[in-house]
């Protein structure tokens, strides 16, 4: 049904792209994601947001008269096939860009926007270095980061009674990033992390590692894995009797597509949260309303967060009346906009991050439904860091 | 340490009752069937919608049976029209096919990650010496070992096994002698995807189902094939315990070189002995 309008949409851009008088029409928005990998999940995820974002605008006219038009491309979870394809779509007039999963794909694509004249905003990745040693002025963050997300453990940490700690996490950018700030933080709180593990992306048996944290006799666990891999871990890790038995609090861990995977094993798994249809916000309802209407499900935290990086697009093209990726950019850095859910946000210049709220929940059964439920909500002001010093813009 | 090891075997019993229909097939047909893991993806997911109506058990009998259906139909369909044609030709098609399945289970059950639950008779904790382990993994290793003695047995006593290790030490003589290889590879290749169906329902409690698992194993299912000898079933057994232990003791002693090890003794094993572990003999 829905491969219809798609493939619509995929002919209608290739006879704009022959026909440049109708090509100013549109606005155009690339969108490279996980469409096959490890994270195809997620990218579905991903899709769902960015249509749905760019359906509900085109409903009342598009912005100022003109539609938004989206092209999907396939990133594969790699760093290569995400410069490629972004590339690709940059060379067929879709400029502004958004989608990638994984840390490591949105800084080969992020490292790229200046050189290409286009512009990358991250509507998922986590990892520090986007608004760090990497950042430049093309490149903008419209989700959570990792510091931001320690930045609401930090306290809540020290709360919990449990001292002894293992880290276990995807071995790349993000999950090294996310052991390393945990450490850190847990560190700081009089907290020991005894050991970390990191598994490579894609791992199928994650029985060796799990051996090995049961080994070190930990009182709490930090898991930083996500999309199929966390499936995979938190089912065997409840094999084992791990989980269940260790305190349990992940990053992107969690969440509603894991969740679903894991069933049972997911239940009393904490977690740094970044969107919840649980979230107990005025707009929210609605739009969980909507978002219900078009999918049948409540929207999850990377559609919710893809949904956020689109209207910061829309209202940055807005207010530079063009979509020339340079004025966008320049309007993009000091943008202020409403959201359904986190309410009023504004974008930070001194480092493209958008400054969020943030909150910590648990998996818990909501009506015989596991769901995320919300056990702490740190306003906008105390949940962003000051931006890091190796970012100069 | 011990658990260590166990979880070792675990991987190689899964790794190789899958790889075996692979060496079978080289053997009789001299094929590489890029399809393998795809046959292995699609028994695990027909075995995930048999057993959310039926329970674990009938979902591994009848994914295994309807796999053999499938593994009879791309014998008669496409390995035998295309057995004298350039090797390279059924490598191509092969490889097609697998991308057609991977794009069926896409279409079908989605690109959710998908767990099936184990049968509850295994789903205990037994404690060894050390730790405790899952009782399932244990069954794993035992169904690894039941399909590498089932297979030995069946080659080496029964009427068809004669046939089939005459047609693969040579296919023309074997015909001379009233041997029909058709019908021997067809057996061969059904065999080798209904095992191929039934490792993918055995792995699947533990191995969540997903559209690229198919892809995922494969490439180490080649390697235990091309390190133990193309076509030996014997050294196929002895490359998968060797590499499930190679990747456990990576991940404990080196995790940066886990990735790498396979590659670098498959590399090595080819050049001190091109033909892998055990010749090329059945």
């Amino acid at each position: 049904m829905k491969a219809v309008p798609f493939s619509l949409g995929l002919l209608s851009s290739l006879l704009l792209a022959t026909t440049a008088a109708h090509a100013a029409d549109t606005i155009k928005i690339g969108v490279p994601t996980s469409l096959t990998g490890p994270y195809v999940e997620l990218g579905e995820e991903v899709k769902r947001g960015a249509q749905f974002a760019a359906d509900e605008i085109n409903a009342k006219g598009g912005i100022k008269g003109r539609k938004i038009e989206l092209s999907f491309a396939d990133e594969e979870g790699n760093p290569d096939a995400g410069r490629r394809v972004a590339e690709k779509l940059v060379r067929s007039g879709f400029r502004l860009l958004t989608g990638p999963i994984s840390s490591a794909v949105g800084l080969a694509i992020g490292s790229q926007v200046e050189k290409w004249d286009a512009l990358y905003i991250s509507g998922i990745n986590k990892s520090d270095r986007l608004t760090g040693e990497a950042c430049n002025p093309r490149m903008f963050r419209a989700n959570h980061s990792d510091s931001m997300d320690m930045a609401v453990i930090g306290p809540w940490l020290k709360t919990r009674k449990e001292a002894n700690w293992v880290v276990m996490a995807a071995d790349y950018a993000w999950g090294r990033d996310s052991a390393g700030a945990f450490s850190s933080t847990a560190g700081a709180g009089g907290k020991s992390v005894k050991s970390q593990f990191f598994a490579p992306l894609g791992t199928k048996d994650y029985a060796p590692y799990i051996q090995q944290i049961k080994d070190a006799k930990p009182e709490g666990m930090w898991v930083a894995i996500a999309g199929r891999d966390a499936v995979n871990f938190g089912i065997q890790a409840k094999q084992f009797g791990l989980m269940g038995s260790v305190f349990t609090v992940g990053q992107s861990f969690a969440v509603p597509s894991t969740i679903k995977g894991m069933g049972d094993v997911a239940e009393g798994v904490w977690g740094v949260v970044n969107y919840t249809a649980t979230i107990d916000a005025p707009g929210n309802k609605a739009f969980v309303a909507n978002w219900t209407k078009s999918f049948g499900k409540d929207p999850a935290n990377f559609e919710a967060e893809t949904y956020v990086a689109m209207l910061a697009l829309f209202a940055a093209i807005e207010k530079a009346g063009t979509d020339e990726p340079g004025a966008v950019a320049k309007a993009l850095s000091t943008i202020s906009f409403d959201t359904p859910f986190y309410g009023k946000v504004t974008m930070r210049p001194a480092d493209n991050q958008l400054l969020l709220p943030n909150y910590i929940g648990r998996v818990a059964r909501v009506n015989g439904e596991l769901k995320t439920v919300v056990e702490m909500t740190v306003p906008a002001a105390d949940a962003v860091p000051p931006p890091s010093k190796d970012c100069k813009l | 340490m011990l658990i260590q090891c166990l979880n070792g075997l675990v991987y190689g019993a899964l790794l190789f009752s899958l790889a075996s229909g692979l060496a079978l097939m080289f053997g009789l047909r001299r094929i590489v069937n890029f399809s393998h893991g795809a046959l292995y993806m699609l028994g695990a997911y027909l075995g995930y919608s048999i057993a959310t109506k039926l329970g674990f058990w009938p979902a591994l009998v009848l994914s295994a049976l309807a796999l053999a259906g499938l593994g009879a139909l791309l014998d008669a369909a496409v390995f035998r029209p295309l057995q004298d044609r350039d090797p390279l030709i059924i490598l191509l098609v092969t490889f097609g096919l697998a991308l057609i399945a991977e794009d069926v289970v896409q279409t079908i059950w989605g690109n959710d990650t998908h767990s099936l639950a184990m049968p509850a008779l295994l789903a205990g904790i037994v404690e060894l010496p050390g730790s405790s382990f899952p009782v399932y993994r244990i069954a794993i290793i035992a169904f690894g070992l039941l399909v590498a003695g089932g297979l030995s047995l069946w080659l080496k006593f029964s009427r068809v096994g004669l046939f089939v290790r005459a047609a693969s030490f040579n296919p023309t003589l074997a015909a001379i002698q009233g041997v029909d290889t058709d019908r021997v590879s067809l057996m061969v290749v059904a065999v080798g995807a209904a095992l191929a169906g039934a490792s993918g329902v055995v792995a699947a409690p533990i191995l969540s189902l997903a559209p690229s698992m198919a892809a995922d194993i494969l490439v180490d299912s080649f390697i235990v094939v091309v390190v133990g000898g193309l076509g030996s079933l014997t050294g196929a057994f002895i490359t998968a315990l060797i590499l499930g232990q190679i990747n456990v003791l990576g991940i404990v002693f080196a995790p940066e070189f886990t990735a790498l090890l396979p590659f670098v003794i498959m590399v090595g094993v080819l050049i001190w002995k091109p033909t892998g572990l055990a010749g090329n003999r059945v």
